[in-house]
C-alpha cells in the first residue's frame, strides 16, 4: 500500500504521542511515588534537623563524612551484610533443596509442595511474633528441646552472638515459602522433552539435577538472589518485632538504623536517616549492579 | 529487547529500595512560632459561644484507656452544652510525641497532650505549652494537693509546667512461696545491692541436671531502672542539677554509682543467678508471674496484673538503695497533661485546664488509682475511702505509698530533665548489654555511652538556643 512520506511522518510522531500518553500513568505515579521521595530525601541529607524534626540549616556532606567516621555506621554495615548473606544463602539453596527432593515421586508430595509453601502466607507481623514465642528465654520451645539433649538455654535474641543467626532463621523460613514456589514453577516449565532426553541417556538422580534441572532453573535462581538480596537489604519488621537492632546493636541492620535515626527515641534526626537512606540505595543498585553484571554471564536462558 | 528488560528490572529494583527511604518526613516550616505563655481567665469560656472541644492525645491502653474514658465521660456530662473532650489514643508515649512533632510542623497540634516523663525537657523546650502554674497563679488555684515529690518532677525553676496526671514508682517484686521454699523470711526484703544479690543466690534453684529451674532475680534490660537506682543513691543523672537548675548539658551516669550498678547487674546474670530476659518488658514480666524468677524490678502499675495472674503469694518491697546509706529515693515515673498555647483559642486553653483540675482532683485520682495501680497525684485521694478500701484489698501497695512519704524531695530524687533523655536511657540500655556480653567493664560501657550521646545532647541544645 503506497503511502505519502508526510502521512509517515505524522503516524511515526502520532505513534510516539501514542506511547507517551499510555507512559504517562506510570511516569507520573514513578514521579511522584520515587522520584520527589528521592530527591527529598536527598534534600534531607543535606540538612540539619529543628528540635521537631523539620530540615533547618544546610551542612552540605556533613552526614556523609559523619557516617562514614563512625564506628558504629560501619558496624551497622558488616551486620547488614552479615545478615543479607546468612538469608539469601541458606534461603536459595535451602528452596533448592526442598524442590529437588519433591521431583521424587513420593506419595503426597503434592500436599509437601503446598506445606512448603505455606509460609509465603504468614506475614511479617504474625511470622516473627510466632517465631519470638520460639525463641522466648523463660518458655521457649526451642529452649526446652534443647533442655532435653542436656544442652543450657542459650539467648536466642537476648545474646549479642546469637541474635543475628536467629532473625536470619526466621527470615529464612519466612522467604522459604516464596523461593519454593518460584523454583517449582521453574521445574514445571522445563521442558519434557529434555529430560526424557536425559533421562534416555542414563541419567537420573543426582546427575539428572546436576547437569539439566539445575542449569536450567538458572534464570529462576538469578531472580530469586536479586530479590532475596534487595528483600535482605530492606527487611525491617523481623528486626523491629524481635530484637529492635539490640543487644548492643548486634542486629543493626542499615534500614533499622534509618528508622532509628528517624523515629526511635524520639531522636528525629531526619538529616542523619536520610544520609544512611541514600546509602542503602547506592547498596542495593551496587549490589544489583554486581548480580546483572557477574551472575547473569552464567544464567542460561532457555 | 532483552537489553531493555534487564534495564527495567534495574529499575525497579532501585524503586524498590527507595520505598524504604521514601518516609523520611514531611516537610513544613520550623515552627515554635513564639506563643503566649499567658494564661486565660475564667472568662475566656463565658465569652465563648457554643460548644468548646477540646481534642486530647494520650498513650493508654487496656483497662488504664477504660478508666480514663470514663472520666472523661463524667467530665463531658458535667459540662454537657460547653466543653467536649475528645480523647485520641495516639500510640505508645515514643509514637505519641514523634507524632507530635508532626503536629507542631503542621501547626496542628492538640488542645491537650499527654507526654511520658522523660520528654518533660523537650516540651519545656518545644515552646508550645502554657504552664500549668500559669493557670494557678491566674486563678489563684493551690496546687498543695499535689503529692510533693510528683510536683517536684514536673516542675522547672520551682513552677508547674505540666500536671502529673498518671505517676508510677518502680518496685522490688518479689516471690514469697520461693522465699519461704529457701527458708527465707520475705518480710525481711534485701534493702541494698550486695544483699539483693545475695539473697538472689540463695534463691537461685538447680535441678539434678544442674539445669537453673528458678533464678534468684530478673527484671528487663530497662534504663529506667538504672536512672531510678542512680536516685536510690542519692547523686545526679546528669549534671546541673539533674538539669533542674540549669539546662544539663552532659550525662553524669558513668559516675561510680552508676558503674557499680550496672556491673552489679551484669555480675549476677554471669554468675548465673539472674535471667537476662532482655530489653522486652513482657517477657521479664512473664518470667516473674510463671515463676522462674524470685525477685524482680517493676512499676506499681502492674502490680494488680501481678497479683492477678500470679499462682504464688506476691510481696512487695522498697525499690532498694545502692548501698545502705544511701540517702535518696526513687524517682517519679509516668506522664504529665500539657495545654496547647500556639494556635489554640482562649478558650480552647481554658477548657483544657478545667479539665486538668477534674481528672487531678481528690475523687477522679482515687477511682484512677484504684482502677489501674497509677499513684494518685492527689495526697487527699488517700483518705478517700473507697481508695482505703481498695489498699486494705491489695496491701502490697502500701509500700509504694509508704516508700513516696519516705522520699525527700531534691534533685537526685526529682530525676533527670534532658531533652535527648529517651536516647540517654537507650545507651544505658546498650551499656548493661554490653557488660553482660563481657565485652566492656561496666565504668567503660557508661563512659562510652556518656561520650557517645554528648553531640546529640549538644545539637539539641543547639537547636534549642
Amino acid at each position: 500500500m503506497p503511502t505519502a512520506p508526510h502521512t509517515a511522518r505524522r503516524s511515526r510522531w502520532g505513534e510516539h504521542g501514542l506511547a507517551w500518553a499510555f507512559l504517562l500513568p506510570s511516569l507520573v505515579v514513578f514521579a511522584l511515588f520515587i522520584g520527589y521521595p528521592l530527591g527529598r530525601t536527598i534534600y534531607l541529607s543535606g540538612h540539619a534537623n529543628d528540635l521537631f524534626g523539620a530540615p533547618s540549616r544546610y551542612v552540605g556532606a556533613k552526614h556523609y563524612t559523619d557516617l562514614l567516621s563512625s564506628a558504629d555506621f560501619g558496624r551497622t554495615l558488616v551486620t547488614t551484610g552479615l545478615f543479607t548473606l546468612l538469608t539469601v544463602v541458606p534461603g536459595v539453596l535451602g528452596a533448592l533443596v526442598l524442590v529437588l527432593l519433591l521431583e521424587n515421586r513420593i506419595r503426597g508430595v503434592r500436599l509437601l509442595r503446598s506445606a512448603f509453601a505455606l509460609p509465603f502466607a504468614f506475614s511479617v507481623a504474625s511470622a516473627s511474633v510466632v517465631f519470638a514465642v520460639f525463641f522466648n528465654p523463660a518458655s521457649g520451645v526451642l529452649n526446652g528441646l534443647l533442655s532435653h539433649v542436656g544442652l543450657g538455654p542459650v539467648g536466642w535474641l537476648t545474646d549479642s552472638r546469637y541474635a543475628l543467626v536467629s532473625v536470619a532463621l526466621t527470615t529464612v523460613w519466612m522467604n522459604l515459602g516464596y523461593n519454593v514456589l518460584v523454583l517449582s514453577a521453574g521445574i514445571a516449565s522445563i521442558p519434557g522433552e529434555i529430560v526424557e532426553a536425559a533421562r534416555i541417556d542414563g541419567a537420573s538422580g543426582l546427575r539428572l539435577s546436576r547437569s539439566i534441572t539445575v542449569p536450567m532453573l538458572g534464570p529462576n535462581l538469578f531472580f530469586l538472589t536479586v530479590v532475596s538480596t534487595v528483600h535482605a537489604l530492606q527487611s525491617f519488621g523481623q528486626i523491629h518485632i524481635l530484637t529492635k537492632g539490640g543487644p548492643d546493636g548486634s542486629t543493626r541492620t542499615l534500614v533499622y538504623s534509618v528508622y532509628e535515626k528517624a523515629f526511635a527515641y524520639n531522636s528525629s534526626d531526619f538529616g542523619t536517616a536520610s544520609a544512611q537512606a541514600v546509602v542503602l540505595l547506592v547498596v542495593v543498585l551496587a549490589c544489583t549492579a554486581v548480580q546483572f553484571g557477574v551472575l547473569e554471564r552464567k544464567v542460561h536462558y532457555a | 529487547m532483552k537489553k531493555s528488560a534487564r534495564a527495567l528490572a534495574a529499575l525497579l529494583v532501585a524503586g524498590l529500595s527507595l520505598t524504604a527511604c521514601g518516609s523520611s518526613g514531611d516537610s513544613g516550616s520550623g515552627a515554635g512560632s513564639g506563643g503566649s505563655a499567658d494564661a486565660p481567665g475564667a472568662q475566656a469560656l463565658d465569652q465563648a459561644s457554643g460548644v468548646t472541644t477540646v481534642e486530647f492525645w494520650h498513650s493508654m491502653t487496656g483497662k488504664n484507656a477504660d478508666v480514663l474514658n470514663g472520666l472523661v465521660s463524667q467530665f463531658n456530662a458535667a459540662h454537657q452544652g460547653r466543653i467536649e473532650v475528645k480523647a485520641q489514643f495516639q500510640g505508645k508515649y515514643d509514637e505519641l510525641v514523634t507524632k507530635y512533632k508532626a503536629a507542631v510542623q503542621q501547626k496542628g497540634t492538640p488542645a491537650l497532650v499527654q507526654v511520658y516523663d522523660i520528654g518533660t525537657r523537650f516540651m519545656i523546650d518545644s515552646r508550645q505549652t502554657v504552664p500549668a502554674q500559669a493557670f494557678a497563679d491566674e486563678d489563684g488555684y493551690s496546687l498543695d494537693d499535689l503529692d510533693p515529690n510528683i510536683r517536684n518532677y514536673y516542675s522547672a525553676n520551682g513552677k508547674l509546667v505540666s500536671m502529673p496526671f498518671n505517676s508510677s514508682m518502680p518496685l522490688l517484686y518479689l516471690n514469697t512461696d520461693a522465699f519461704k521454699e529457701a527458708g527465707l523470711d520475705p518480710a525481711q526484703p534485701p534493702k541494698d545491692l550486695n544483699e539483693l544479690a545475695d539473697l538472689a543466690k540463695k534463691l537461685t534453684k538447680k535441678d539434678a541436671d544442674g539445669k537453673t529451674v528458678r533464678y534468684g532475680f530478673g527484671a528487663a534490660v530497662y534504663g529506667w531502672f538504672v536512672e531510678e537506682l542512680i536516685a536510690e543513691s542519692g547523686t545526679m543523672y546528669c549534671d546541673n542539677d539533674n538539669g533542674r537548675s540549669d539546662k544539663a548539658g552532659k550525662v553524669v551516669f558513668d559516675s561510680a554509682q552508676g558503674a557499680q550498678i550496672v556491673q552489679w547487674w551484669a555480675d549476677l546474670v554471669k554468675g548465673g543467678y539472674a535471667a537476662n530476659t532482655g530489653r522486652v518488658t513482657d517477657d521479664a514480666q512473664a518470667a516473674f508471674k510463671s515463676g522462674t524468677v524470685a525477685m524482680h524490678l517493676e512499676s506499681t502499675g502492674v502490680l494488680r496484673g501481678y497479683t492477678e495472674a500470679a499462682k504464688f503469694g506476691v510481696g512487695t518491697a522498697p525499690f532498694p538503695k545502692v548501698t545502705a546509706a544511701d540517702q535518696g529515693g526513687p524517682a517519679i515515673g509516668g506522664a504529665s497533661l500539657w495545654i496547647s498555647g500556639p494556635g489554640h483559642s482562649d478558650a480552647e486553653k481554658r477548657a483544657a485546664w478545667e479539665f486538668e483540675k477534674f481528672l487531678t482532683g481528690p475523687e477522679q485520682q482515687a477511682a484512677w488509682h484504684t482502677g489501674t495501680g497509677y499513684f494518685p497525684v492527689n495526697k487527699k485521694s488517700l483518705d478517700d475511702p473507697a481508695d482505703k478500701e481498695w489498699v486494705a484489698k491489695y496491701p502490697q501497695f502500701q509500700t509504694a505509698i509508704d516508700q513516696l512519704k519516705a522520699t525527700k524531695p531534691t534533685p537526685a530524687t526529682a530525676g533527670c530533665l534532658l531533652g535527648v533523655m529517651p536516647q540517654a536511657r537507650k545507651g544505658v540500655e546498650t551499656a548493661i548489654e554490653q557488660t553482660i556480653a563481657g565485652s566492656k567493664t561496666a565504668q567503660q560501657a557508661l563512659s562510652d555511652a556518656a561520650k557517645a550521646l554528648q553531640p546529640a545532647i549538644e545539637s539539641y541544645n543547639s537547636s534549642v538556643g
